[in-house]
């Protein structure tokens, strides 16, 4: 679904990227950790087009992005869900409403936004706060609203940007457990995070990013792993006869 | 799809009631002075051409002037380059004009008859330095009996003059007019284009988020755009309704105050398709004077982001 090739970005002096290479298939889900200034979010940022690489190239469902035209980009976005830190959710609109912009903006029938509104609050388990504004709602309840609003489009993949950054344990287990619910339904995940506990609890595949290089992919240990005790066993299976 | 931007263009107007006051109000005093200064373009039309078709020459036909001596006289002026207007007066459409203008006084017209009025054939001239050759061209025709010159020839009251001086003003009526309602419609621009950049200031922090969730520009400027029409399409309304009340309200005493010229339709069919089309112009200007402000303050922000 996605795939890094040599992604390389810096900004000003600083250098965010450094030569990232990664795939991520459809259906998985994935944390992206590392300390703050890793460059998590900004690679979360450049599968937004928010940001065109340096060098390398972004792949999404065999599309190089840094080829896609400025009036495309609309619509590589509606194709993925966004949840974030801060939330981003329209002050001025109630909850209800907040929801009901992301069906408008990807032109959903306005005859089916009651009942897929209905649905995605139900899921979140906000749907009793429907007529709430942003104000009259506390953090966790911000955060299901955003999460609400990423998938009431039905995305193919959904990116959240630090989901529990701002949330109790408690609260940021239930968003969790959301996710997992969400990517039981086949829908890609990815989460980028510095919160230990949550990828400890949740045994997922982890990339680690430091200083904009990536240091550590577990999917890769996995496959190394299995390669390397396919070529014990190999070893041992030659060895074995001169035993005997 | 469209509700949820009017939705949005109307709860813009109302969280900022006073910025949408002030739109509001400058838009209809503009369009309320452009209203009466078209109402002003069409009367003084009217005026001049009510002066330009006043007969200027009158030929008195002798009573034995036979009714296709007449048209043979009337043919011939008709087919001259040097006139326009020919008009014949009857002697029963002589006595009319004269009841009609003693009415005032019915004794006067009791003791006339059709007989004593001559009938005639009355005309204008397209340039007066014609005048002395057709006064002179006219007394040698057999059925005319004497010719009357309602001008006076150099003069300086001539009708000539008259039209003349009334051109005169009625252009500098109109262009100082222009001019000023010029100005309303460019401070009326300004304001919308203050108070969409301010709403696009407001709204950054949403066009931000609609931008991330994949808002095409077009659907992110919808509600500004709509709120702009909202207000053209008010100002307009609202400038123009009370230019009409005025007008509809004063049209008795302006028709009556200036007698037999027409300066308004006398009938209110004419006088609303008038105001009607007079709508339709407004409409046109306000809603692009609107939508090109509007798409102004959009662009701005967008490039200051």
């Amino acid at each position: 679904m996605f795939e890094f090739k040599n992604v390389t970005k810096s900004f000003g002096k600083v250098r965010a990227l450094e030569s990232i290479n990664l795939s991520i298939e459809s259906g998985e889900f994935v944390y992206i950790t590392g300390p703050s200034g890793s460059g998590k979010t900004t690679l979360l940022r450049l599968i937004l087009q928010e940001i065109l690489p340096d060098k390398g190239q972004v792949i999404f469902d065999g599309q190089d992005l840094s080829k896609l035209k400025i009036k495309d980009i609309p619509g590589l976005r509606q194709k993925i869900g966004v949840v974030f830190q801060d939330f981003k959710v329209i002050p001025e609109k109630t909850l209800w409403e907040n929801v009901e912009i992301a069906l408008a903006v990807s032109k959903v029938p306005e005859k089916d936004w009651k009942d897929r509104i209905a649905h995605v609050l139900s899921l979140v388990d906000i749907k009793n706060r429907e007529d709430f504004f942003p104000s009259q709602l506390s953090g966790g309840e911000l955060q299901r609203v955003s999460l609400a609003r990423a998938l009431v489009v039905n995305p193919k993949v959904v990116l959240a940007d630090e989901p529990t950054g701002n949330l109790d344990w408690d609260t940021a287990e239930g968003i969790i457990d959301l996710f997992e619910k969400i990517n039981k339904e086949g829908k890609t995940i990815i989460i980028a995070t510095h919160h230990q506990g949550i990828i400890e609890k949740h045994k997922k595949r982890v990339i680690k990013l430091d200083k904009g290089v990536l240091t550590f992919d577990s999917k890769k240990k996995t496959e190394d792993n299995k390669s390397v005790k396919s070529d014990e066993n190999k070893i041992i299976e030659s060895v074995e006869p001169v035993k005997k | 799809m469209a509700n949820i931007h009017v939705k949005t263009a109307l709860n813009n107007i109302r969280r900022t009631p006073f910025q949408a006051l002030s739109a509001l109000f400058v838009l209809m005093i503009t369009f309320f002075v452009t209203t009466i200064l078209l109402i002003f373009v069409y009367s003084s039309n009217q005026v001049i051409r009510y002066f330009e078709t006043r007969p200027q020459i009158i030929a008195f036909l002798t009573d034995t002037a036979t009714e296709l001596e007449s048209q043979d006289l009337i043919n011939k002026l008709k087919s001259d380059s040097k006139i326009r207007n020919v008009t014949y007066v009857s002697k029963e459409q002589a006595l009319e004009i004269y009841k009609n203008a003693t009415s005032e006084n019915p004794l006067l017209t009791e003791l006339v008859s059709p007989s004593i009025f001559p009938a005639s054939v009355e005309f204008t001239l397209n340039d007066l330095s014609y005048a002395e050759g057709m006064i002179t061209e006219l007394k040698n025709e057999s059925i005319v009996d004497e010719v009357g010159f309602t001008a006076s020839l150099g003069g300086e009251e001539s009708l000539t003059d008259v039209v003349a001086r009334l051109r005169q003003i009625s252009y500098y009526i109109r262009l100082g007019g222009g001019i000023f309602a010029g100005f309303l419609l460019g401070t009326s621009f300004i304001l919308i284009l203050v108070i969409m950049g301010m709403r696009m200031t407001t709204r950054r922090n949403e066009v931000e988020i609609l931008s991330l969730i994949g808002a095409t520009p077009g659907f992110i400027r919808s509600p500004i755009m709509l709120e702009a029409l909202l207000y053209a399409f008010t100002g307009v309304f609202a400038g123009w309704l009370i230019s009409l009340l005025i007008i509809l309200y004063s049209t008795p005493s302006l028709l009556k105050y200036f007698g037999e010229i027409p300066i308004l339709p006398g009938d209110t069919i004419t006088l609303l398709s008038i105001f009607g089309i007079i709508l339709g112009i407004e409409l046109f200007i306000g809603t692009l004077l609107c939508l090109v402000g509007s798409f102004i303050a959009v662009s701005r922000a967008g490039k200051k982001k």
